[in-house]
């Protein structure tokens, strides 16, 4: 598989603020690769690079062999963009903002008003086409984001926190028609702060924080490597974590504190669960790891603002 | 620099748009200037006699026809594409495709214009049922194309100061202390030759003076070469703003 995206020490501030900061990464053809990180990691910062509506402050970005610049229009025409904001155009239809879409990318008339009713379909929302936007829910306007970014039929979709603020049934639907498109052929990038979208979505994902890439890899042997397989968290008084860890020592799990919760990492629970009902201690959860964990792990689990 | 031929499908997505609105702007394009025309042309016409030999309406309508172009091209590029910027966020979603920023807001401005010429089409229907007739075809003809450019330079200008614009509530600063004074010291209601003379020189300076001039001598077709100087300054001063809001608008728009 080739390269697709490629970064090199990329860079973007906004005057003396750094979003992102040299970081390099490469994107293959036909993968889903997440940007995961908490708000203000400049997980945006770096996909609007990419999609070229943000100049790039320094280092190298390619896409397709071409530099990533804002005014580079051969690839906003092979790049579908499924942005975070609802940017539907309220004056319009749902069949008006799809058709005056289709222009922009210079779709004759007949093949756009085709590749309309087959999206329309794809999303499900034959039936609102001549809805207003106002009249659509929340779900149904990402649903039209998708199909929007779709009509170009573009090499890349870049999806920014694609399912922000949807309900499950909506947001598996979007999942769904994301996972199709990949298996057709599509290459997909994917910014988002839900770690199961990351891990039901991508082949590879970056952690970022800061600006930086943190951690890179497969989200499954991310978790195992960097959290193992299970979590026990406990909820004891801070007074007794060194107590607590050292009767617990012998399961070499690793541990961290954060607020009321003593948590332990753990390749396998089964054995420090049964010990820490001997110890009568009770107030306790155990559950599988996730990529939550790895996330919360490096980027830290208090507040970020 | 990175204008194409997309700026007309954003003129189209416009035109999609306006569909919808086509009755209250047509309302709206004509309430206003209906209003000068009957107050200032029909009542106070009444006090004023004979203009150059023909009724005060022959005096007044060029004026307002050009003043209405001014108003509707300055609030479609302030509230009109403010809302489009800020609040739908469609430039956002404009510029990820191969529309440039540049194609965006120069979509926005020709826009802006044929708004501008609808309303001034709309006031000449109304001014020629009133009896107030160009000259010739040709009046009328040259009347549309100074219309075009009246538009263009005041949509330009509006467009500047979009693009620095915080809220709704700047917008104020400008029409109220220069688009208002603009319509009031440009001569389309009064002749300059009374005002003082500090005022005549400020009027010169006030773009809308020599359109008002080119509009009042097209319309009787009274041409002379002085006429060529009003249409250099309107023609130098859209160029520069058209150019400055362009650069000044993607400065907002690309981050």
């Amino acid at each position: 598989m080739s390269i697709l995206v490629s970064a090199k020490d990329l860079s973007k501030k906004y005057g003396s603020l750094t979003a992102v900061d040299r970081i390099s990464f490469e994107i293959q053809e036909g993968e889903c690769f997440g940007f995961l990180g908490p708000n203000g990691a400049g997980k945006t910062s770096t996909i609007r690079m990419i999609h070229c509506v943000s100049p790039v402050t320094s280092g190298e970005l390619a896409v397709n062999g071409l530099p990533a610049r804002i005014d580079n229009r051969r690839l906003k025409m092979m790049t579908g963009v499924i942005p975070q904001e609802i940017t539907l155009d309220n004056d319009l239809t749902v069949y008006e903002n799809l058709i005056v879409f289709a222009h922009f990318f210079d779709i004759p008339k007949h093949e756009a008003k085709e590749r309309i009713a087959e999206l329309l379909k794809f999303v499900e929302l034959e039936g609102k086409r001549n809805n207003k936007i106002s009249e659509l829910s929340t779900g149904m306007k990402r649903r039209l984001l998708v199909a929007r970014a779709l009509l170009n039929r573009p090499k890349l979709i870049v999806a920014d926190e694609p399912t922000t603020g949807l309900d499950p049934q909506a947001r598996h639907l979007i999942w769904q028609r994301l996972r199709q498109l990949k298996k057709e052929g599509a290459t997909l990038i994917l910014t988002t702060q839900y770690m199961e979208e990351a891990q039901q979505l991508c082949d590879r994902i970056v952690v970022m924080h800061q600006g930086k890439i943190l951690k890179e890899g497969v989200p499954s042997r991310l978790v195992e490597e960097e959290i193992g397989r299970e979590v026990v968290e406990v909820r004891v008084p801070k007074e007794e974590d060194e107590w607590l860890v050292a009767q617990l020592s012998s399961f070499s799990c690793g541990h961290e504190r954060v607020g009321d919760t003593l948590y332990f990492y753990c390749r396998e629970g089964q054995g420090l669960m049964r010990k820490l009902i001997e110890l009568n201690l009770h107030n306790y959860l155990t559950r599988p790891a996730t990529l939550e964990d790895v996330f919360l792990k490096l980027t830290g689990r208090s507040l970020i603002e | 620099m990175n204008l194409s031929y997309r700026i007309y499908y954003v003129f189209l997505r416009n035109l999609v748009s306006y569909k919808r609105f086509v009755i209250p702007t047509f309302l709206v394009s004509l309430i206003e200037p209906l209003f000068y025309l009957i107050t200032f042309g029909i009542g106070m016409g009444a006090y004023m006699g004979y203009f150059g030999g023909k009724p005060y309406l022959y005096f007044l309508v060029p004026g307002v026809l050009v003043s209405s172009v001014m108003m509707s091209s300055t609030f479609e590029c302030l509230y009109g594409t403010f809302v489009k910027m800020v609040h739908e966020k469609l430039y956002d979603s404009l510029i990820a495709t191969p529309v440039s920023a540049e194609d965006a807001v120069a979509g926005d401005i020709a826009w802006a214009v044929f708004r501008g010429l609808v309303s001034g089409i709309l006031m000449m229907i109304v001014a020629v049922l009133m009896g107030i007739i160009p000259v010739s075809i040709l009046s009328f003809l040259l009347l549309l194309v100074l219309m075009i450019f009246v538009g263009l330079l005041f949509a330009s200008l509006a467009m500047i100061v979009t693009s620095v614009s915080p809220s709704f509530d700047f917008f104020n600063y400008y029409t109220e202390l220069i688009i208002t004074p603009m319509l009031f010291f440009s001569g389309v209601f009064f002749p300059l030759d009374r005002f003082p003379a500090w005022m005549k020189t400020l009027a010169e300076f006030l773009p809308l003076t020599h359109a008002v001039k080119i509009s009042r001598a097209v319309f009787s077709g009274a041409y002379h070469s002085g006429l060529l100087w009003d249409f250099l300054v309107i023609f130098v001063l859209e160029v520069i703003a058209f150019y400055i809001s362009l650069k000044m608008m993607k400065k907002r728009l690309i981050k």
